[in-house]
């Protein structure tokens, strides 16, 4: 009981997404990070106004890490599943440093 | 980016370095701004007087008390990125010594704020033209004395007293000749460098024009009363050793 609730916290914790989800993740965090400066200097420099520039740029940083660090649904669409369980009969030789441990 | 902690840590990591992009641009961008600053400075009147850095000295030296006309246009110093402009006045005039670089003493300063930084008790009051102070005093002209009556940048002084009175390394500074008042300042940005008063052309910056009074000489000692520096407001800054000399009719 204790067990499973530590297991969850460190899973919430961990937040652990998929290979194509990391890929995403890194994507995003590019292109929202890179806009939201873009427009933080654009929009600033056409208002003169340098303050808006610092909450543009703030308020995109803000929305990028609530985009980016929880994991989201759709970081985890593509799970990579386990190798199925080794049966003599399977087939699959499994190969360690040239010894055969499967 | 497989954990939480990760995806932190590489959001956090790319910020900085779009941050720093973006303030680098912010600090390039003031340098397509155009300006063409103008002022002109004229002296109404020098006195020096004799008296004592502070009252347990036992030193007396010379103070030189300068009152002077402004009137500036640095309308264009304000930009984005500007945060406050650095005003000030300083007499300049040659060493006693030929090979040494001129004297120079600040007699008058002013921290001029852009609309962008907050309020704060340092900010330069302008004082309002004598015509309008008359005009009637309800609230809205009280209200209107924390402002200036110009635009930012646009000074016009008349008579003004100085805020410090100067003296020499010497001690001494009566008779000396060539002296000349020479506006100055520093534009303080929000990011980027502290840029100082330039007199030549850069780009579309143009240099200073005007900005230096003609020459004139501190007279002897006693040529002259009634000495004021500017007090009240932001003009008063009492320091340690920093009292108002007195006059040097009076016991050392």
């Amino acid at each position: 009981m204790a067990d499973q609730l530590l297991d969850q916290v460190r899973d919430a914790f961990e937040g652990q997404i998929d290979f194509e989800g990391q890929r995403l993740a890194e994507m995003l965090t590019t292109v929202m990070l890179g806009a939201a400066g873009i427009f933080a200097f654009l929009i600033g420099f056409m208002a003169q106004d340098i303050k808006l520039a610092l909450y543009i740029g703030l308020a995109g940083t803000a929305l990028t890490f609530v985009a980016i660090v929880p994991p989201w649904p759709f970081f985890n669409k593509n799970p990579e599943g386990w190798l199925p369980p080794h049966t003599a009969t399977s087939g699959i030789s499994i190969d360690v440093d040239g010894q055969k441990v499967g | 980016m497989h954990s939480a902690l990760v995806r932190v840590q590489n959001v956090f990591g790319f910020f900085t370095t779009v941050a720093f992009t973006v303030a680098t641009l912010i600090a390039l961008s003031t340098f397509i701004n155009p300006q063409a600053p103008s002022a002109s400075i004229k002296l109404r009147n020098v006195q020096v007087v004799r008296g004592r850095p502070h009252y347990y000295s036992y030193k007396k030296e010379e103070y030189a008390h300068i009152k002077f006309d402004l009137d500036t246009d640095l309308f264009e110093l304000f930009n984005w990125n500007t945060k406050q402009v650095f005003l000030y006045i300083k007499a300049v005039y040659p060493a006693t010594k030929p090979g040494l670089p001129p004297s120079e003493a600040i007699i008058w300063d002013a921290i001029l704020p852009a609309s962008s930084a907050p309020w704060h008790q340092n900010h330069y009051i302008h004082p309002s033209p004598k015509k309008s102070s008359s005009a009637k005093k309800t609230k809205k002209a009280a209200k209107q004395a924390a402002e200036s009556p110009y635009p930012r940048g646009i000074l016009h002084l008349e008579n003004q007293r100085p805020k410090y009175q100067i003296t020499d390394i010497s001690g001494k500074l009566q008779n000396r000749t060539d002296v000349q008042l020479e506006l100055g300042w520093n534009v303080q940005p929000w990011v980027g460098a502290l840029v100082w008063t330039n007199w030549r052309e850069y780009g579309v910056w143009q240099g200073l024009k005007g900005g230096k009074s003609e020459t004139f000489e501190f007279p002897a000692i006693g040529a002259g009363k009634k000495l004021d520096t500017e007090k009240g407001k932001e003009g008063h800054r009492l320091m340690a050793g920093g009292e108002v000399p007195v006059g040097g009719d009076k016991k050392g």
